[in-house]
């Protein structure tokens, strides 16, 4: 009878139902994701401190880290090189994983479509560190790629790739496929086909279906897809450092530097406060996307 | 077949292709004799039975395994059940909701992993492989979330509507028609989030305890003995080859 | 592989075999050849011995490759220790770690530098040399130095430089001398102009500086202590400049896993600043299981430039939060066994000064794995603290980003 009486009341009330729909998530998120955070703003901001291994509260405030970011004339060099690797990547990521998501969705049967998606998981169960070796050693002078084409007559020498920005953001399109992949494919697969032959029934062309149609309708999927691509391009720093010869400083290696190369509590001070301004320019960038491309994500 | 046609499938194919090749090469190299990553010397079978004998390589594959699940149904359970209470129920401030749950996607790893440490020192909660798997949640949950929202969107309602015209309750819709139609969305962020849970290495290094290896600790802990390739590259050979035969036989299953 | 059960016994007798051979034409005296045979029956009467009172775990956290492992699971085998090994690949990450304190670790192996600003914060613990008594093998001239005078904190482990390697088949008979041949952009008759695009510096950043320091102080005639220890943001931005003004004609910067790799083979590059015992592990072949005396890539070459390198002192440690205090003293000792400390040099070619009596001559003569005591006077050791650290990287940041 109670439990009856319980459901009765969720069906009822929409805010009970909110709860318990939204509570698990937020309240899981509130404590172990916003609790930290809360944690890196006190520190950027000087109001952390420690003795050996306990934590106390300074009680005062400053700005001196975030000062000391803006005034290092390196780290808006950084900033414009990460978000150059991020755009394109975001980029080619796009006009690779778009047809294929196209083609998996129309033209598919339901079986193969799940095959296919197999498929393409399939590289992603080894290690990303491994894949990353092994994109070293395909792009490598000596390697197969550039021998292979030596040896064809399509190249006189090798050329050196490693260590220059095309092989950092050859092996960025490569590792962050699937990202935008799958959303997309998730999208462009619902797309009710009935509209697009209704199109073409009325004597549409093809082309103009699929401008005013179809992509239209998988914005959704590219938004999202853009966004799991963008943020984590912005912020990595594993690849500019393995297929980019040390050179390629990006945002996210000056923000793990931070965090690692200067010890303890400054350090940590100094990479919150460099995070923080990252996690800002995130959010306005993320703004203004959604201002010119839409924000079919965030609005209802 | 139409032009188009033909060449999307062309495209399709080429790049997975090309997604392959470094598969293949580490395949390749499971076989080198030396422990050159760059120069094939001869073939030998000696790294499989290293591999065999390596209990400790086995251990942390499956810790990755377990880990790695657990970490996908909480996020699952999580993300649907806040990507549905935002589309169906359109609450108050969900844009600043959205805001916020995007917050743990943007925010550099090291960051998350160093101050969630803190955070579990300050409260006094020792480490284990929960911490690990509430590290991965807090990232990969907004994850589920943010794939699983671009699917409800523009959601068709009418089949809902239909099933509760016809006298189904909201729970009993939500269960037979809501989650059935959302597969092909869960079962993307499943793989989304499987992929980096299974592969992430900075967060796990910081939140584990001494003792439990998960794969990328393992291997990064191999690096260590400059030893990396002999039975990593044939444990990977392993795995594309299981994954691969369990593809082909769901194919062939499927079809009859 | 068979040989894991009785590993110990194998590999101390494969090293008294080494030496009573004659192998190393070393033991010219019967009287050491005895005492060592000696050595070895105690340690093999000791291995069958149950120490008494130990912890069941034991959790080192050590560089990477920086140990014959397998010995090591050996020993916790012997003592029925459930050891666990974690590594890390700078003192960075070991500092993070001691400073969060998350994990109790037993034994770590901080550099010199780090350790005055350690002992300072509370984060290691006294160590009791009583229980140690085979500290009295480490040389007079590993104990009590700068950064742990009385040794209350730490015992040495092992040491080495920073320097520059080369492939020698590829250098068209050029050498490297000094430090000016890797940072001399404005001559074009330089090395680094001369060989643009073939040459890597580190990714450690106090490294690549330090490099900096040492040729304009010496260019200078300024004390070397001055610039590597400076606070001085003048100083500072000058070697910034010169390393932004070497940056173009660089291959880039490279880890010790890519230089290993491909300082060999010399396409991509062939000159790098690269420490000492990585050379080592290119230059002689090493087996966790074997001692070989094979040497693999005799044209790499391993040089201390003229001005002088910066040298390195890894040192055993406790830390504060550590579980396995009887485990960790019992470690320390163990490794400082001669024959032990000698077994790990043989195999993995690093120099671990307690064991240097038994040593094969090539080994203990080569300057690449055991510094010379000619260059000591030439070698330089500065002492971190944060605000450095903090200081040193935003002019690094500089460079990287240019």
């Amino acid at each position: 009878m109670e439990g009856d009486t319980f459901i009765d009341k969720i069906r009822r009330s929409r805010s009970l139902k909110l709860f318990l729909l939204l509570g698990p998530g937020l309240i899981f998120l509130a404590i172990f994701f916003f609790a930290p955070f809360v944690i890196s703003l006190m520190l950027s901001l000087g109001m952390l401190d420690k003795e050996v291994y306990t934590w106390y509260l300074t009680f005062e405030v400053t700005l001196r880290y975030y000062i000391r970011f803006f005034t290092n004339p390196g780290t808006v060099r950084a900033i414009i090189l990460s978000f150059y690797y991020a755009s394109v990547t975001t980029i080619g990521t796009l006009l690779l994983a778009y047809p294929m998501a196209y083609y998996m969705a129309f033209k598919m049967d339901k079986r193969m479509k799940t095959t296919a998606v197999f498929i393409i998981f399939l590289p992603f169960w080894i290690n990303f560190i491994l894949r990353v070796y092994a994109m070293r050693f395909i792009l490598h002078e000596a390697g197969p790629l550039q021998q292979g084409l030596i040896s064809i007559g399509l190249l006189s020498e090798p050329i050196p790739i490693l260590g220059t920005d095309i092989a950092v953001i050859i092996t960025m399109i490569y590792s962050y496929l699937i990202f935008m992949l799958l959303p997309i494919f998730g999208v462009v697969e619902k797309i009710n086909k009935e509209y697009i032959e209704a199109a073409y029934t009325l004597g549409a062309p093809p082309l103009k279906t699929f401008l005013k149609i179809t992509l239209p309708l998988s914005k959704p999927g590219i938004i999202a897809g853009s966004l799991l691509v963008f943020i984590p391009a912005l912020g990595e720093f594993v690849i500019p450092i393995l297929v980019g010869g040390g050179r390629a400083y990006t945002i996210g290696r000056l923000i793990y530097d931070n965090f690692i190369r200067i010890s303890g509590i400054l350090g940590w001070a100094m990479g919150s406060a460099a995070a923080m301004v990252y996690i800002g320019l995130i959010l306005i960038s993320t703004y203004i996307y959604f201002k010119f491309v839409g924000r079919e994500i965030t609005l209802i | 077949m139409s032009m188009v046609d033909r060449a999307l499938k062309i495209i399709f194919w080429s790049i997975v292709t090309l997604t392959y090749l470094p598969i293949v090469v580490m395949i390749l190299f499971s076989f080198n004799s030396s422990r050159s990553k760059l120069v094939f010397t001869g073939f030998t079978l000696e790294n499989y039975i290293s591999l065999i004998n390596n209990a400790n390589v086995w251990e942390s594959f499956i810790n990755s395994i377990w880990t790695a699940a657990v970490v996908v149904l909480v996020s699952l359970l999580l993300g649907i059940l806040m990507a549905y209470a935002v589309v169906r129920y359109k609450p108050r401030g969900s844009t600043l909701l959205d805001s916020l749950i995007m917050v743990p996607i943007i925010i550099p790893e090291i960051v998350e992993a160093v101050t969630l440490v803190i955070f579990l020192i300050i409260v006094g909660f020792k480490l284990s492989p929960l911490t690990i798997i509430i590290g991965h949640v807090a990232f990969d949950a907004p994850l589920a979330y943010l794939v699983l929202k671009a699917r409800f969107q523009g959601w068709n309602r009418e089949y809902e509507e239909a099933a509760m015209t016809l006298g189904a309750d909201e729970i009993t819709t939500f269960f037979k028609i809501t989650i059935p139609l959302m597969m092909p969305a869960i079962l993307a962020a499943a793989f989304l989030t499987f992929i980096w849970s299974y592969d992430d290495f900075i967060k796990t290094f910081f939140t584990r305890p001494t003792g439990f290896d998960t794969l990328p600790v393992y291997i990064w802990n191999r690096v260590a003995r400059g030893r990396l390739e002999l039975d990593i590259n044939a444990l990977s050979t392993i795995i594309v080859a299981i994954s691969f035969l369990f593809t082909y036989v769901r194919m062939k299953l499927v079809k009859e | 592989m068979a040989s894991r059960r009785d590993f110990l016994k194998v590999a101390v007798a494969g090293a008294a075999g080494l030496a009573l051979g004659g192998a190393a034409g070393y033991f010219a005296r019967q009287g050491e050849v005895d005492r060592l045979q000696k050595e070895v029956e105690r340690l093999m009467e000791q291995a069958g011995v149950e120490a008494p009172q130990l912890e069941e775990n034991f959790n080192l956290f050590n560089w990477t490759w920086y140990a014959n492992l397998a010995l090591i699971e050996e020993w916790a085998k012997e003592n029925n220790i459930k050891i666990q090994m974690d590594f890390y690949e700078s003192n960075d990450e070991l500092v993070a770690e001691l400073e969060l304190g998350a994990r109790a670790y037993d034994v770590v192996v901080p550099s010199a530098s780090y350790i005055p600003s350690l002992i300072e914060k509370g984060l290691l613990q006294r160590i009791n040399l009583d229980k140690i008594p085979n500290h009295q093998y480490i040389p007079e001239s590993f104990m009590g130095r700068e950064w742990d005078p009385d040794n209350e904190y730490t015992l040495i482990y092992s040491y080495g430089t920073t320097a520059v390697a080369y492939n020698e088949d590829k250098m068209g008979g050029d050498t490297i001398t000094s430090w000016g041949d890797l940072l001399d952009a404005d001559n074009p008759d330089s090395i680094l102009r001369r060989h643009a695009g073939k040459i890597t510096m580190l990714t450690e950043s106090i490294e690549v500086m330090d490099a900096a320091a040492i040729y304009l102080a010496t260019q200078k005639g300024e004390d070397v202590m001055d610039w590597i220890t400076t606070l001085d943001e003048n100083k500072l931005e000058e070697m910034a400049n010169v390393l932004i003004k070497q940056k173009p004609y660089l291959y880039g910067y490279a880890s010790t896993e890519e230089y290993m790799e491909e300082l060999p083979i010399g396409e991509r590059f062939y000159i790098s600043q690269s420490w000492n015992g990585d050379i080592a592990g290119i230059i002689w072949d090493s087996d966790e299981y074997e001692v070989k005396m094979t040497i693999l890539n005799e044209n790499i070459k391993y040089v201390v430039p003229e001005e002088g390198a910066i040298a390195w002192f890894d040192n055993f440690a406790i830390p504060a939060n550590a579980e396995n205090i009887e485990n960790a003293h019992a470690f320390i000792n163990w490794f400082l066994e001669p024959v032990i400390s000698a077994i790990h040099t043989m195999t993995i070619k690093y120099p671990f000064p307690a064991g240097i009596k038994y040593v094969a001559q090539e080994i203990r003569n080569d300057p690449t794995i055991f510094v010379p005591e000619d260059l000591y006077d030439k070698l330089y050791w500065t002492s971190l603290t944060p605000e450095m650290e903090a200081l040193w990287n935003d002019y690094w940041q500089r460079v990287q980003s240019a």
